[in-house]
């Protein structure tokens, strides 16, 4: 068998233990969540809780003000949903057009969608957040998913450069057996860049996971809170926070995220992309 | 219909989410930012137009911007090579095996799941702390124990660090471009004799030069606009000694703490330019390096 | 709802119009991927219709766990008494919550009442953004059991902005055990900066550091009103004082007692992680320079009694203040302001409600519900309670609030205070440079 030839053994040595090294600061995290809050600085060079609780998990789970931790995973799962299908879709959409077709103002509103990713957010925030009064928006998720379905430009570049891979020939050949544009794309294009399409989807449903300024911008009732809101708010600036309850609730919240990743991350690599299409 | 109408149809067909996006949510907030950065604004009332003074203040009469700048410099041009280097090496390594590999992806993206909360700060302060890991390991290799925190240069390579360690979003990207080379190039290299650099150099460089121009775009751009670490890290302060005070993090503090919108906005659009500057030279460079199948080998 | 399922309709059909190649033509049907991704909710921020006396009003803060869980059973109790009036609680953590009020303020979304802090309640008030709320003070808001000066807390100009939530004064939190320890009884009752000066070298004899250092903008405060100066100029035009000598007399002080090991390095502060590993709670130290807020947190993280002890003089009364913890203020494009009052007066005054609250935002300012939570507060909150009663009669009022820019010169101050301990930078070239700075912002206002 393969894995055990002295090559391999090696590999999974080197590759595991340089792991291990990396990981060591998630593992502090993770073992710090068992440790009595007051404790956690003091043995911060110990790693085994002593003594070990889960009190900081019951506590953290409760919440605020009657919204349990659930409400904000529920909420946050609901939002990264409906962003990560507005990505997607829109984001595909608007790669292929700028990857592929040739038309007017092609090169203008690339450029254009690039300079949109050099603005900081912090100096269009007042100005946007007046529009999306206007249209009467806030308190809600509107502000926060519409705008995904226009396209996110880091998600249309990858997938550009991605298309930008694959041999023209492929297109032409359909052409000939009759597929319009808009064939190509879906039935040509689209299975093609599945690993890149799975890396989009990965990073979009963490980026929304792990938003914090727009929920604290435009979610105004604790119900509707996200779990990136609800972690800050075991914090405080006048007495004692609650490391503990923090620690604890930012390793359930990781949960989600590592599933999903661990999911998707086939599709990365396994895509259809690798199955000789291109030789 | 003639071709000319019908191809840009298909076009705007296609980019139209982004042209409708880009009008509806976008272009207002831009415009006006552009303006604000001509003005005095303090958030609450109407702002006043100074023409150029918040630019020329910025260059003649503010040192915490220059040093802002500075250590920007410092983090972009330290930690992005650091970076895509070190999630260039992990996908070649991680693409070479086929099994067990799938843990091990989702095992090197952890620390990138993590992210940006609070807890990440906690736990760097502690890693990096007197008795943290960090430190043991120095004192164990013979090294004076460092200050992480107490000193600026120091402060600052570790949020670079810090960076390099959440490399995994680069290298999901280069592990998806790995995977798209066809393994036959690399078994007809083989066949010739190339030894592992040559194939390297040959077949992988080229061939994923894409996604590394990509990846090198979008890192820069990312990292000059760096927040979050270099927040929770200083506890909102950039110290010590303004040493971890990005460029971003002292245009929130202009914005919002000082209520200067206005300046913070000039900023804005300087930093806009300087990363546009930035992006055109590594587009135009991209010419002599970058390999698109598409557009037949160069 | 309806929109999602329309949309999830849209993209099948889709699907099998490109089952195969070949038929149909170009087609540019529908924009794919419009607007169609209705959220679930079409909730406004507006308040509901007011018509007679049903009404909405909006209340934010920011706060902890257990600020947001009582504050919502204070919040119940009222809607329970008065049932026309609906709360809706809007609370964040500190950063998170500043960071949401600037743009509702610029889009006029504001709620009704907000919780405000003193070093931006002038920046809200002088751009229109609360309400004043002299009206309502002995009307709406019953001040009968509140002495004037903790009223007056809240003025800005000619007006109040902020109702004061309850009090703080600063003082030394220390622990008597390891004072002990060194050879040290009591500290002097009427103690001078050179008593605090001689203490300091005897500690860092017997190897312990005496405090952690003072926060250059709170203390120098403190010293500037012992010398009957301040910090800022009454009107906010500028600095409170004119000798530049005792900006250097002070920060000498506090650079001599990092020289002579009784104040830890900035190296070593900056390295400090939070509250927990402080060398006070350490043992480490003896105590620590804070507002007496703090307290309470400090021997919770500790486990140890400590006690509280006044600031050093000579004049330690000039200096001395009751600083307002935190207000409630009415917005100015509030629509039930006479109802948001109400509810602050309920917040103050009643009784039951204050048994929740347990003074967690400061001293409360009526000498009823003082009086009433005397049985109910813990030992830690008694000896806060006790320093504030004592600190009423041993102050002086603390004048006008921050002035808009006062973040700026706050962090100025700072960060010169980190290179003179850092050693880069004289006190009298930061003196020097102190002035001329801060003078540029204020000169705004």
């Amino acid at each position: 068998m393969r894995s055990f030839q002295p090559k391999w053994i090696i590999y999974h040595v080197l590759v595991g233990g340089f792991v291990l090294l990396l990981l060591y600061p998630v593992v502090w995290l993770l073992m710090s969540s068992f440790k009595v809050s007051e404790q956690i600085f003091l043995t911060a060079d110990h790693l085994i809780p002593d003594p070990f609780i889960l009190e900081n998990y019951v506590q953290g789970w409760k919440g605020f003000g009657g919204y349990s931790f659930g409400v904000f995973i529920k909420n946050t799962a609901v939002f990264v949903f409906i962003t990560l299908i507005g990505h997607l879709i829109s984001s595909a959409l608007i790669a292929f057009g700028f990857a592929r077709l040739k038309f007017a103002g092609r090169g203008f509103w690339f450029a254009v969608m690039i300079v949109t990713l050099m603005l900081p957010y912090e100096v269009v925030m007042i100005p946007q957040y007046i529009i999306f009064s206007q249209l009467g928006w806030l308190n809600s998720l509107k502000p926060l998913v519409v705008p995904a379905y226009f396209g996110h430009p880091f998600f249309i570049f990858l997938l550009v450069q991605f298309i930008r891979t694959i041999p023209r020939e492929l297109d032409e050949a359909a052409t000939i057996d009759g597929c319009n544009t808009f064939q190509i794309f879906y039935r040509i294009i689209l299975p093609l860049i599945t690993p890149a399409l799975a890396t989009a989807a990965i990073f979009s449903f963490y980026w929304t996971w792990d938003n914090l300024l727009g929920p604290v911008l435009y979610l105004n009732s604790p119900s509707k809170y996200t779990v990136s809101m609800a972690l800050n708010m075991f914090l405080s600036n006048e007495t004692v926070s609650n490391w503990g309850a923090m620690f604890a609730m930012s390793i359930v919240s990781l949960i989600p995220v590592f599933v999903v990743f661990f999911i998707f991350q086939r599709y990365v690599v396994e895509g259809i992309a690798t199955s000789g299409l291109k030789s | 219909m003639n071709t000319r109408l019908r191809e840009n149809l298909w076009g705007y067909f296609f980019i139209g989410p982004f042209v409708i996006g880009f009008l509806a949510f976008t272009i207002i907030p831009m415009i006006a930012s552009l303006y604000f950065s001509f003005t005095q604004y303090n958030l609450f009332s109407p702002p006043s137009w100074i023409g150029f003074d918040n630019f020329v203040k910025m260059f003649t009469d503010d040192p915490r911007y220059l040093q802002s700048l500075k250590v920007t410099f410092i983090y972009v041009f330290g930690g992005v090579p650091l970076r895509l280097a070190f999630a260039l090496l992990i996908a070649m390594v991680l693409n070479a095996a086929s099994r067990a590999v799938g843990l091990y992806r989702t095992l090197y993206y952890l620390p990138s799941l993590i992210g940006g909360s609070v807890a990440v700060a906690i736990m760097w302060r502690n890693i990096f702390g007197d008795s943290g890991i960090v430190n043991l390991l120095l004192e164990f290799f013979g090294l004076d124990a460092i200050r992480w925190f107490g000193d600026p240069t120091a402060a600052l390579w570790m949020l670079i660090f810090l960076s390099v360690w959440q490399f995994g979003s680069s290298m999901l990207i280069f592990l998806a471009g790995l995977k798209s080379i066809p393994v036959s190039y690399y078994e007809a290299a083989s066949v010739d004799g190339a030894h592992f650099f040559q194939k390297f150099r040959s077949i992988t460089l080229p061939l994923l030069s894409p996604v590394i121009l990509f990846n090198l775009i979008m890192q820069t751009i990312a990292a000059f606009m760096t927040f979050v670490p270099a927040f929770i890290i200083s506890k909102g302060t950039g110290g010590p000694l303004d040493g971890t005070l990005l460029y971003s993090l002292y245009l929130f503090k202009q914005g919002f703490e000082f209520f200067n919108m206005g300046y913070a906005s000039a900023m804005a659009w300087v930093m806009l330019v300087i990363i546009g500057i930035l992006t055109a030279v590594i587009f135009i460079t991209s010419r002599f390096w970058v390999h698109y199948e598409s557009e037949g080998g160069k | 709802m309806m929109k999602k399922l329309l949309f999830l309709l849209l993209g099948i059909m889709m699907i099998f119009w490109l089952a195969a190649c070949g038929n149909g033509d170009d087609d540019t049907s529908s924009e794919p991927a419009g607007g169609d991704s209705d959220s679930s909710d079409s909730n406004d921020s507006e308040p509901a219709a007011d018509d007679g006396e049903e009404m909405t009003l909006r209340i934010a803060w920011w706060g902890d766990q257990t600020r947001n869980d009582y504050t919502n059973e204070v919040i119940q109790m009222y809607m329970d008494q008065n049932p026309n009036v609906k709360i809706e609680a809007e609370y964040a953590g500190w950063d998170d919550y500043w960071q949401r009020l600037a743009p509702q303020a610029a889009a006029n979304e504001l709620p009704d009442i907000i919780q405000m802090d003193l070093s931006y309640i002038t920046q809200y008030a002088d751009n229109n953004q609360l309400a004043d709320l002299t009206p309502f003070i002995g009307n709406q808001i019953d001040v009968t059991n509140i002495a004037d000066t903790i009223v007056s807390g809240g003025q800005v100009g000619d007006g109040i902005y902020g109702f004061n939530l309850g009090v703080n004064a600063v003082g030394f939190n220390y622990n008597p055990a390891l004072l002990e320890e060194i050879g040290v009884d009591s500290l002097p009752e009427n103690w001078t900066w050179d008593d605090y000066m001689e203490l300091a070298d005897k500690t860092a004899a017997a190897g312990y550091y005496f405090d952690t250092g003072m926060q250059s903008d709170v203390f120098f405060n403190y010293y500037l009103r012992t010398h009957g100066q301040r910090l800022y100029a009454e009107d906010g035009s500028g600095l409170g004082y004119d000798d530049d000598q005792l900006f250097v007399d002070f920060f000498s002080m506090l650079q001599e007692l990092v020289e002579k090991g009784a104040t830890p390095t900035p190296d070593y502060l900056a390295q400090l992680a939070g509250p927990e590993d402080d060398p006070v709670v350490k043992q480490e130290g003896i105590g620590i320079w804070q507002w007496s807020n703090q307290f309470v947190g400090l021997q919770q993280v500790a486990g140890l009694p400590f006690d509280i002890h006044p600031m050093p003089g000579p004049n330690a009364d000039d200096g001395l203040f009751l600083k307002p913890s935190m207000f409630f203020s009415i917005t100015e494009n509030s629509q039930h302001k006479e109802a948001a009052a109400q509810f602050i007066d309920f917040f103050v005054n009643d009784v039951e409600a204050n048994k929740l609250i347990l003074g967690d935002r400061g001293v409360p300012g009526s000498s009823v519900v003082k009086d009433a939570l005397t049985s109910e507060i813990s030992e830690a909150q008694a000896l806060v309670f006790e320093y504030i009663e004592w600190a009423e009669q041993n102050s002086t009022p603390m004048g006008a609030p921050d002035p808009a820019g006062a973040g700026q010169i706050i962090e100025l101050l700072d960060g010169l205070a980190e290179q003179m301990n850092y050693g880069q930078i004289s006190p009298e070239d930061a003196a020097q440079n102190f002035r001329n700075q801060a003078q540029s912002i204020l000169s705004q206002n």
